[in-house]
């Protein structure tokens, strides 16, 4: 319609054949219309009108036929095959007819109707071409199970149904609706996707309803958010990927479209929820199940970038990683207010006897058990952005976590130091120190949590203990000790009464002391060797030189018997029974 | 203890930047960051208002309200507020940790939670509009403005499309009932739209991120409860912190309530009372802005949109036209319909062109919106928790 002089005949033809083409409901409908036109006026001439209907008509009534029919064109091969070889002869006409086009574009319509069926038939019913099946197809929507071994395939469409869709992709792809097929797989595949990730127990939850979740109920949704992880990106969506290059083999870019589109929805599904969490509460206790989320998601990492290179996903290789530097975050998040906690701790309540406190032992072993996954939080402490801690001290190991560990482990120290000043009795608290800085050091003596402190530590904390060790036999026992010792050199030799009365003072000291620290605890059985060795080495002794310089003062006559309540032995035997805590005497 | 060990070597105001972890350490043992109440303090807070201002007043100005290049600018504003209320965190933070400007900094954390899913739903909106851009995209395609003539098959594939876009922009409350008269007729004879089954946007996209029962409306209500302006004891108390806390506060619930009156996104609802008293220099134009978003959103041909984005508007718009224009089509087509055709397709061709690089620029930015607020408040927790009560 380009020049208006011959315009308003072509136009004129065109009404006619347009109504040819309306009413006529059939090819000799038309036909007969057609005739009548050219009998009415000689504009109409049957070579006007038809000037190339003729080569058209068988191949325009094969179309129809199929375009028209009620039934699936592909629940019948041979009628699948019919229609489209007679579609290819369309194409192959290279007519550019607008009537042709026109053909063409109900028969892409068609094709489309076609592919969304083949695309949402049951698996189990591959040629039934039952119509009612189809009706509820999608309740039966095939979907993956959960499996242990991720090294599998998904053939969510059996093969003959692929290859059929593959037919019509490709011909769809060549008339120019590249975007309509893709569109049309992709919301197919959607629905594959969300119902078997939702199988996999996964379901959207917002931030804020994850906060609300109780811990326990969270820790068995983390756990199938990981296994789901693994489903999706080593078995799903490969499948997927699979499936998508198999339909549009040759067709690359309609794959990707495909694809991505396909994919998409699942995927940001599943990372939304590890964003989630990333924010969520830094509980100490939920250490362990964040890393098994940031394990997953950065063992899975080269997947997904692989499995989404092309043009359209780019978002979500990006998402991926900055999830996993997410969860890294929430990591040192979570150790930093395990810090606060240690350093919060209050210290009212003392632990009876000077034990052990709990504390100590539920940060010792958690640091253990954190340990356990020492590499990863290395690259998790090596990866804070900021690179603050850069100052490496000689005597301290050097890595991140190794600074976090031995800062923590400061941290707790002082806490410790500060428990200890609430006992009443200073030499208690001694003994409550070297109870919590033995077991300290001895859980921090091997496995990998000895190797991130370093031996040096050990050895100071070590040392540590034994200041703690003369400070308690100083403070405990040095009025006693002190007591037995005579001034040197000064009269020859005190009197021998002064001495009876050290000796009556050494006797009620001594039982002060063993009623009371009878009592106390010390849990580790060779540290109360070792301290009950110290405190002999330091009385027995003093005592024995005592009783001899008595001896001697009492002119060789032996000492009262009233007045030597203990033998050496006894002070040995009192000595060693030290320590014990109140439940072996009750 | 040694805290020497563990500093970094930088000053604490060059490390803005710095991740907490390894800035934590001077926190804890520098007790001393206490801000003398003199000029340089009031400066700042004085400057952050001041700024806040500006930017929203640029917002009044500038980009078209609603476009897609204003909610950018406007997420963008956001992003520069709330940079520049982390400085003046950081800059006091001796001070956030006491009563009452602990409690004040506690609760715009947690509107902050609220408002990450938000963020999360908007991204699904954005996803749910570029479901709409690809129809677009098919209807442009068919009737390509390069076309030298407009066949009937063109047409045809065109208002299919047509039909599945319509549908997809259907808010949600009504798509359930196209959705249910599904009808897989095979034959052409019913007419295309029977055919549109699942077409237009995929409704279950909507609730990738959240759950079904969610509700943008009430998300923004959550956000507003009991905001209100500092009080003369809590300025006091707070030594003016208090401001900037409820500035960013309301930054925030107006941003949110922003985003969700622009993109789709579930269960939106704008009723929402902005109470600024005037003498806050940014009074003025955030509810400037709040007044003629809501003026829009009652205009008669937008009261039932999904979204107030312009964009949105313009696909509306051009396709009802290009709708009722195939509507009624005969062929060959008059010329005058033809023209009217082509003119509505190039209005649809344009908004598609600014719509597709737009659309992905705005999804990186929810992002980066995100992953700021979540980054500012996990420093700011750090902060609080640092500082032994």
């Amino acid at each position: 319609m380009e020049r208006m002089g011959e315009d308003g005949e072509d136009k004129l033809i065109a009404v006619a054949r347009h109504i040819a083409r309306t009413l006529g409901r059939t090819d000799t409908m038309a036909d007969d219309i057609l005739h009548i036109f050219s009998t009415f006026d000689g504009r109409f001439s049957r070579e006007k009108l038809s000037d190339d209907l003729p080569a058209m008509s068988s191949l325009e009534r094969r179309l129809r036929e199929h375009v028209s029919s009620d039934r699936p064109i592909w629940s019948d091969s041979a009628a699948a095959s019919a229609f489209l070889s007679a579609l290819d002869d369309l194409i192959a006409s290279g007519d550019l007819h607008p009537r042709a086009d026109d053909l063409l574009q109900q028969c892409m319509l068609r094709l489309e109707d076609e592919f969304r069926a083949l695309m949402d038939r049951p698996a189990g019913t591959i040629d039934s071409g039952d119509e009612e099946d189809d009706s509820d197809g999608e309740d039966r929507i095939p979907v993956a199970h959960p499996v242990p071994d991720y090294d599998i395939i998904i053939d969510a469409i059996p093969p003959g149904t692929v290859a059929d869709l593959h037919s019509i992709a490709t011909r769809m792809v060549s008339a120019g609706f590249a975007k309509e097929c893709a569109h049309v797989y992709a919301l197919s595949r959607r629905d594959f996707l969300d119902e078997s990730v939702s199988r996999l127990g996964i379901r959207a939850r917002t931030a804020e309803e994850l906060q609300a979740t109780p811990w326990e109920d969270l820790a068995d949704e983390i756990a199938r958010w990981v296994r789901a992880m693994n489903v999706a990106v080593r078995i799903l969506f490969p499948s997927e990927r699979r499936l998508c290059d198999k339909v549009f083999a040759g067709l690359s870019q309609a794959a990707d479209l495909a694809f991505a589109e396909a994919c998409r929805g699942t995927a940001i599904q599943l990372l939304a929820f590890a964003d989630a969490i990333a924010v969520g509460s830094r509980a100490p206790e939920r250490l362990f199940k964040v890393l098994d989320m940031y394990e997953a998601v950065r063992d899975l990492v080269p997947e997904i970038e692989s499995l989404f290179s092309d043009q359209y996903s780019s978002f979500l290789r990006s998402e991926a990683v900055a999830i996993w530097k997410g969860l890294g975050g929430a990591i040192r998040g979570i150790f930093m207010e395990f810090e606060n906690l240690i350093r919060r701790d209050p210290a009212k309540a003392a632990v009876p006897g000077g034990g052990l406190h709990p504390m100590t032992r539920y940060v010792m072993n958690h640091l253990r058990a954190a340990c356990g996954s020492r590499h990863t939080l290395e690259q998790v402490m090596d990866d804070d952005g900021g690179g603050g801690v850069a100052t490496v001290d000689h005597d301290r190991p050097s890595s991140s976590l190794a600074v976090q560990i031995a800062w923590i482990m400061e941290v707790l120290q002082a806490n410790l130091e500060a428990k200890s000043k609430v006992y009443k009795d200073p030499s208690l608290g001694f003994v409550f120190l070297m109870n919590n800085g033995r077991y300290i050091s001895q859980k921090a003596r091997d496995g990998e949590l000895g190797a991130l402190l370093g031996e040096e530590w050990t050895r100071r904390e070590d040392a540590r203990v034994r200041r703690w060790m003369t400070d308690y036999q100083r403070g405990a026992w040095g009025k006693v000790v002190a007591v037995l010792r005579t001034d040197g050199g000064g009269g020859a030799g005190a009197s021998v009464k002064a001495l009876r009365e050290r000796l009556r003072m050494f006797n009620a000291y001594l039982e002060d002391v063993w009623r009371e620290q009878r009592g106390w605890v010390v849990t580790d059985e060779r540290l109360r060797e070792e301290l009950r060795e110290a405190v002999s080495g330091m009385v027995v002794p003093a005592y024995r030189g005592f009783l001899g310089r008595l001896r001697a003062a009492e002119g060789g006559r032996g000492v009262e018997k009233q007045l030597m309540m203990f033998s050496v032995e006894d002070v040995e035997a009192r000595i060693g029974e030290l320590f014990e805590g109140n439940a072996r005497r009750s | 203890m040694p805290a020497t060990d563990f500093q970094g070597s930088s000053s604490p105001f060059a490390s803005i930047g710095r991740s907490i972890l390894s800035l934590r350490r001077d926190q804890v043992h520098s007790m001393d960051g206490h801000h003398e109440p003199g000029s340089s303090q009031e400066q700042e807070l004085e400057g952050f208002q001041r700024h806040v201002a500006d930017l929203f007043q640029d917002l009044v100005g500038g980009e078209e309200l609603l476009s897609l290049r204003w909610v950018r600018k406007l997420l963008n504003a956001f992003l520069i507020c709330q940079e520049e209320f982390r400085v003046i965190f950081f800059n006091n933070r001796a001070v956030v940790a006491r009563a009452p400007l602990d409690r004040l900094i506690a609760e715009f954390f947690e509107r902050s939670v609220k408002a990450l899913d938000v963020c999360n739903a908007i991204r699904d909106g954005i996803e749910q509009v570029r479901q709409w851009h690809k129809h677009l995209e098919i209807v442009t395609l068919a009737l390509d403005p390069g076309l030298k003539t407009i066949g009937e098959g063109q047409l045809r594939r065109a208002k299919k499309a047509l039909v599945d876009l319509a549908i997809g922009m259907l808010d949600e409350k009504d798509s359930g009932s196209v959705l249910a008269h599904r009808n897989r007729s095979f034959g052409r004879n019913h007419g295309p739209t029977k055919d549109h089954h699942r077409a237009g946007g995929h409704f279950r996209s909507l609730s990738w991120s959240v759950s079904r029962s969610w509700s943008a409306a009430r998300q923004l209500q959550a956000i507003g409860n009991n905001l209100s302006a500092p009080r003369g004891h809590e300025l006091m108390q707070t030594n003016g912190l208090a401001v900037p806390v409820f500035t960013m506060n309301l930054v925030l619930l107006f941003v949110m309530w922003a985003l969700v009156a622009a993109i789709p996104c579930q269960d939106r609802g704008l009723q929402m009372h902005f109470s600024i008293p005037r003498n806050f220099p940014w009074a003025a134009p955030i509810l400037s802005l709040h007044e003629r978003i809501l003026e829009e959103s009652k205009k008669r041909d937008r009261r039932n949109s999904n979204g107030l984005l312009k964009e949105i508007h313009q696909m509306e718009k051009y396709i009802r036209q290009l709708s009722e224009l195939t509507e009624t089509i005969q062929f060959p087509l008059a010329e005058d319909k033809e023209a009217d055709i082509r003119n509505a397709v190039q209005e649809l061709s344009q908004v598609r062109e600014s719509m597709k690089e737009e659309l992905d620029l705005l999804e990186l930015e929810v992002r980066e919106m995100f992953h700021r607020i979540v980054r500012s408040r996990t420093e700011g927790l750090d902060c609080l928790s640092h500082h032994p009560e």
